[in-house]
């Protein structure tokens, strides 16, 4: 009877421990949402009493989405962009990733050319831009430059660091059951560098987005950058704020594409430190 | 017979050490040839070239004297580093309060987290044109930019610096009977310190693209208005002179980071920073 008593009581006492007080820490998800709607409902509201040209709000902006999308606008300087983008990206790649092999590998190719690597590397490339568009002019071939100029030395310092850290005992096994210098590198180095590679890919894919947007806002004749310009000058605030929009979600789109690409190409990878 | 033997060790040695000269074991030498062809190529071919398109090194020795003398860079250099130390400073105080209170406070992190990431994938530059709009041309508008390129990067290394701080430590303070503010100063700061440092330096390069773009659409004061400027009026000597003290800017603020970071932060373990 005694014991029962005990029980109930313990059980009563193991009940009000798990009807805990009311903690905010407990609706961490619910409150990350009411953030969120709190503040598109705060810029809604504040947005509509300020004068339209300098703020917009968010209504606005969703309705400046479908006309520009309607219009068929925005979709056609996107392309400009993304074409852009893909052709400097590419050639950044395919330029990056071999000279990294090549600096990485052979220490004469490295010492001729980390005088330049490291200089330019160390400038900042929004400064290279006016420049370009002297020698360039103002098309694709100028937007082409930057971007590669932008993608190339994250991809080429990656690379580099990654063939230096591949451990020389796996270049020596391959040697010592008598692998050619062409098979070592497509069946050594490079895998052992992916991850490396990979990392500097993802860089990349960052600093080339931010090249071509200032590129493109420099000139202001063509594409998203352009697009941020006219709006912004014609104190068109809703539509200004689509491109930026679209902008965000391409960085993360692409960065997370990367990322796949990254656990696809190089599920060994022990470090992915990206330099 | 000993010491014949020993005579032939040694001179076995002496025979390894007098390796053949070998210009791997001078890597200088490699690049001081490496500069020197290209420069001399470029004195060459750019001598030949229109003036207005590709310029000589000795005209941008000259260029150089000629800016030096006039003053006129180093007023502006000192113009872009005032506005880079203020916005830089705001966002260095911003940045570790906020992210000492997000990392510490799990309620704080479920407000910000979702704005700060949204901010943080957007492209900084693509919101130069609408902060013009708003704060003009003049100062302010180049320390929000450079504010605006920096907090990210201090503010998120910190607070997962802060959310890396072992649990043990904070509570072996806690047994000691610290108070919260003794915890966060004399606990958690000093070990969240390495990745605040990582992110201090990631933000010195992005504060200094900041502060390129942000003059470059200026163009006004500063080292990216000259950009414009020598641009416009086709004076490459000159913007190269820019362009090699931006170099210079970069390369020396890098090195100044990670001298203060080795000093400030010598316990670190990991100083991986997340980008």
């Amino acid at each position: 009877m005694a014991l029962n008593v005990l029980e109930e009581q313990a059980l009563v006492e193991i009940n009000l421990s798990r009807a805990k007080p009311f903690r905010l820490t407990d609706y961490l998800g619910l409150l990350r949402v009411s953030s969120v709607v709190l503040f598109v409902v705060a810029w809604e509201i504040f947005g509509r009493r300020v004068n339209p040209l300098f703020l917009s709000y968010p209504t606005a902006i969703a309705n400046a989405c479908v006309q520009l999308l309607i219009s068929g606008e925005f979709q056609r300087q996107a392309l400009g962009s993304l074409q852009v983008y893909a052709v400097g990206l590419t050639a950044a790649l395919v330029l990056g990733i071999p000279l990294g092999l090549l600096m990485g590998r052979y220490r004469l190719a490295e010492y001729l050319l980390d005088p330049y690597v490291y200089a330019l590397d160390a400038t900042p490339r929004v400064a290279l831009i006016p420049v370009l568009l002297l020698w360039f002019g103002l098309g694709a071939p100028a937007k082409i430059a930057v971007v590669f100029l932008s993608g190339i030395f994250p991809v080429l310092m990656n690379t580099f660091s990654g063939v230096r850290t591949v451990s020389s005992s796996l270049v020596d096994v391959g040697r010592a059951y008598g692998a050619g210098e062409g098979k070592i590198f497509t069946k050594i180095i490079m895998p052992a560098a992916l991850p490396f590679i990979m990392a500097g890919v993802r860089l990349a894919v960052g600093r080339a987005l931010i090249g071509i947007i200032t590129a493109e806002m420099f000139t202001a004749v063509t594409g998203m950058g352009a697009l941020l310009i006219r709006y912004s000058s014609a104190f068109a605030t809703d539509k200004f704020f689509v491109p930026v929009i679209f902008l965000a979600l391409l960085g993360v789109v692409l960065s997370a594409a990367v990322e796949a690409l990254q656990r696809r190409l190089a599920p060994w990878k022990e470090t992915e430190r990206a330099l | 017979m000993a010491a014949s033997r020993d005579e032939q060790i040694i001179n076995e040695l002496r025979l390894r050490r007098e390796q053949h000269w070998s210009l791997y074991d001078h890597p200088n030498l490699i690049r001081a040839a490496s500069v020197m062809i290209f420069l001399a190529a470029w004195e060459f071919y750019g001598r030949r070239t229109d003036p207005i398109l590709l310029t000589y090194p000795t005209a941008v020795v000259w260029a150089a004297a000629q800016l030096i003398r006039s003053g006129e860079l180093f007023r502006q250099l000192m113009v872009s580093l005032a506005s880079l130390t203020v916005g830089f400073g705001v966002s260095l105080l911003l940045g570790v309060g906020l992210g000492l209170a997000m990392g510490r406070s799990r309620l704080a992190e479920a407000v910000l987290d979702p704005h700060i990431n949204a901010f943080y994938s957007t492209p900084q530059v693509a919101l130069t044109p609408l902060l013009m709009m708003w704060f003009g041309l003049g100062f302010g508008v180049k320390v929000v930019i450079i504010f605006l390129f920096t907090f990210f990067p201090i503010l998120i290394n910190t607070a997962s610096g802060v959310k890396n701080v072992s649990a043990s430590m904070v509570e072996v303070g806690r047994a000691y009977m610290a108070s919260e503010p003794q915890i966060l100063f004399k606990v958690v700061f000093p070990a969240a310190l390495p990745f605040i440092m990582a992110g201090v330096r990631l933000a010195v390069g992005r504060g200094l693209v900041g502060m390129i773009v942000a003059e470059l659409f200026t163009a006004i004061t500063g080292l990216g208005a000259m950009l414009t400027l020598y641009g416009n009026l086709f004076e490459t000597a000159k913007m190269f002179v820019v362009i090699i003290v931006l170099g210079l800017l970069g390369v020396g603020l890098i090195q100044a980071t990670q001298a203060l970071e080795r000093r400030m932060a010598r316990w670190k373990e990991t100083e991986r920073a997340v980008s």
